[in-house]
């Protein structure tokens, strides 16, 4: 039996089920509390998803972030250990029907790819490369939170001006603390993005020569970064908030997803 | 044995009768210990409020309901007429769950309000110091209030707003979270201005600031609510600073154009304002909801977020109407289960007493005996036993889901002779 394979589908299994603990309360309108056990199944499991990863490093003899689907399955452990941590900081409980899916679909998506795509040259394992993977994984994950902040800022927004019904609000975070997690997390997500862009020139400079190639994946990663930079500076140091702050932040978000998934 | 609950409320007296029924604070002591020495009542409570006069006992025998009416018309001014057509009387179960209704806030006239649970706690308090409390009412109490608890917190019948300043409080926290850090505007000082501003700024606020044509009145109210009056002609500069702006002034046409509004949201880079337009005629321009990052609430707009409230609390207090009867069924099995506790160990005790006796006077007879027959002899008689008293105690146990537990306890202490009377005891 394949040990490995087994806890990543334990891993996916209890996103899933976590995702749908939460969902049902919402769905009800706000009658009752959402995801009170979603945290507890999420953590559970990322302690598959944790175990899976180990197993895979074990079978390979080496750190299992070489090729595309092993990168996107550390990404999705990633983001749901860093969505637990926002979760228990912030409470925000609209997060488990934001970020799940999203780490199920990464996952789900990691796991269809052919294992074989992208290999990876044996002078590409150094540590810098690893240094700028853990660097740009933990950077998305961190991103992961902005945007669900964002789009619950959007739905809150949307909500407030067709004037529902208080119930309707019973689970969705303030307008102010949409903000205040959107800005925290993007302060966390943006210096590690920069660092990720930082080495991954490094690295290409160590294999090509030149740090820059200006292919197109690289030039949207940069612009995305240039974007979330340019609403960062804006909010830092402008007060810049609002609405459209969350909109280009979810316009920045997808230009990086697009860019990871490799499209 | 019985629980018995007389009493009127605000739904089935009218409110004449009721405030000839108020029981003063300061006599409620003396009042409920009057009532703990009448007549067949074991213990009493009394829970007076401007909305229900209730008596709860629990008494020896039901004919204590005599006792409760006349008791009733000692402690105001009413008729036995109008006590017959006004109150209700519940016992056993009834009396139970509506206990647990009325702490739960279920039988308020605003479904879900806060303030019965203090007031039926204070009851509590009275009863306690009149020392007229003891195990029945005494745990039936302590259960309502965890009752009152698991539908506060399992149940959404607290949380709807049901007022228009209650609406707008809600939904400013919606917008901001909990305003400790919001400035609120108050423009207007009248009646509806200022009960808004008291609901929005009921859990603290960063600052309040009142303007009004009449600088007098301004600070009046800005001196209730603790905030700073401000001159009228400071309206526009105080707009770019507020969060939540409370408009209700008698003014004809609308104070806040569009253009002030924007003018207002561009200053504020993005962060949201909130108006609450409780005038009418309306004086914030409806078409500033349109823009980013501003919501404008009118009196219709509240109205209907504070009726969709009571249409929730309703759907609510069904849930809540299901843990009552629960409630109410596992207190009334644990107050049965009470009845029969005594009688299952007095029958145990009996019957292996019976055993241990017979096997001493027989034992005699069996000459010497090695230690392992002996034990076998000890170990026959108790599972002997054991196996006669399997059914009648699975019996009891089981006849306290049921009514006529009484019945089934009677027969057995009389066929055992449990209370020193049976055929077994005269024998011996």
């Amino acid at each position: 039996m394949d040990w490995g394979l087994a806890c990543l589908r334990a891993a996916l299994l209890f996103y899933a089920l976590g995702f749908l603990a939460a969902l049902g309360p919402l769905l009800s309108g706000g009658r009752r509390r959402t995801g009170v056990f979603t945290p507890w199944v999420a953590l559970t499991g990322a302690a598959c998803h944790t175990a899976a990863l180990f197993a895979l490093g074990w079978s390979l003899q080496r750190c299992p972030l070489s090729t595309l689907p092993e990168i996107l399955s550390a990404l999705s452990w990633a983001s749901v250990l860093i969505y637990l941590a926002a979760w228990w900081r912030y409470r925000i409980e609209v997060l488990h029907v934001i970020i799940l899916p999203l780490s199920i679909v990464v996952l789900f998506i990691s796991k269809i790819m052919p294992g074989e795509v992208l290999p990876v040259a044996a002078s590409m394992r150094t540590p810098v490369r690893h240094f700028h993977l853990t660097a740009i994984i933990l950077g998305v994950g961190a991103l992961f939170i902005t945007f669900a902040a964002s789009l619950a800022y959007l739905i809150v927004d949307r909500a407030l001006k067709a004037k529902r019904p208080a119930r309707f609000f019973a689970s969705l975070p303030s307008l102010e603390r949409c903000d205040v997690v959107g800005r925290m997390s993007l302060l966390w997500a943006f210096p590690l993005l920069t660092l990720g862009i930082v080495t991954g020139a490094v690295v290409n400079e160590s294999l090509t020569g030149s740090p820059w190639a200006w292919q197109p994946k690289e030039t949207l990663a940069v612009l995305a970064w240039a974007l979330l930079g340019v609403v960062l500076a804006a909010r830092l140091g402008w007060g810049w908030r609002g609405r459209q702050a969350a909109l280009l932040t979810i316009l920045g978000f997808s230009m990086v997803l697009l860019r990871m998934l490799g499209i | 044995m019985s629980i018995l609950l007389y009493g009127m409320n605000h739904e089935s007296a009218p409110l004449d009768l009721r405030e000839r029924l108020v029981v003063p604070e300061g006599e409620l002591v003396s009042t409920v210990g009057r009532l703990a020495g009448a007549g067949d009542v074991e213990e009493g409570l009394i829970l007076s409020t401007c909305n229900r006069t209730e008596i709860l006992v629990h008494a020896r025998a039901a004919s204590a309901e005599r006792t409760l009416k006349s008791f009733l018309l000692t402690v105001g001014r009413a008729t036995p007429e109008e006590l017959e057509r006004h109150c209700y009387l519940h016992t056993d179960r009834d009396a139970v769950r509506h206990v647990f209704r009325v702490a739960s806030s279920l039988d308020s006239m605003i479904v879900g309000e806060p303030q019965i649970l203090g007031q039926v706690k204070e009851a509590y308090a009275a009863a306690h110091a009149a020392g007229s409390l003891k195990t029945v009412l005494d745990s039936l109490l302590q259960r309502a209030f965890s009752v009152a608890k698991r539908v506060r917190t399992e149940t959404g019948i607290a949380r709807a707003p049901v007022s228009i300043a209650h609406a707008a409080a809600a939904r400013a926290h919606e917008i901001f979270g909990d305003l400790s850090h919001s400035a609120v505007l108050v423009v207007g000082a009248g009646k509806m201005a200022r009960l808004a501003a008291q609901h929005v700024a009921a859990d603290g606020v960063g600052s309040i600031r009142v303007v009004n044509r009449s600088y007098q009145r301004a600070a009046e109210l800005a001196r209730e609510l603790s905030g700073a009056a401000l001159s009228w002609d400071r309206l526009p500069g105080e707009l770019a600073l507020a969060d939540v702006v409370i408009v209700s002034t008698g003014a004809p046409h609308h104070i806040i154009t569009q253009d002030d509004a924007s003018r207002v949201a561009r200053h504020r880079r993005g962060r949201p304002i909130f108006f609450i337009d409780i005038a009418v005629p309306r004086n914030v321009d409806p078409r500033v909801n349109d823009l980013d990052n501003v919501y404008v609430y009118d009196v219709d707009d509240l109205k209907s977020v504070a009726e969709a409230g009571l249409r929730e609390r309703r759907h609510e207090a069904e849930a809540a109407e299901q843990i009552v009867e629960r409630e109410t069924t596992a207190y009334i099995d644990w107050l049965r289960s009470l009845e029969v506790t005594p009688t299952i160990v007095a029958l145990r005790s009996h019957l292996h007493a019976l055993g241990a006796a017979e096997l001493e006077r027989f034992r005699s007879r069996l000459g010497p005996l090695t230690p392992e027959q002996q034990r076998a002899l000890e170990e026959f008689e108790t599972a002997l036993m054991n196996k006669i008293l399997h059914h009648p105690i699975q019996a009891l146990k089981r006849s306290t889901a049921r009514p006529g537990a009484g019945t089934l306890v009677a027969f057995l202490r009389e066929a055992f002779g449990l209370d020193g009377r049976g055929p077994a005891n005269r024998g011996s």
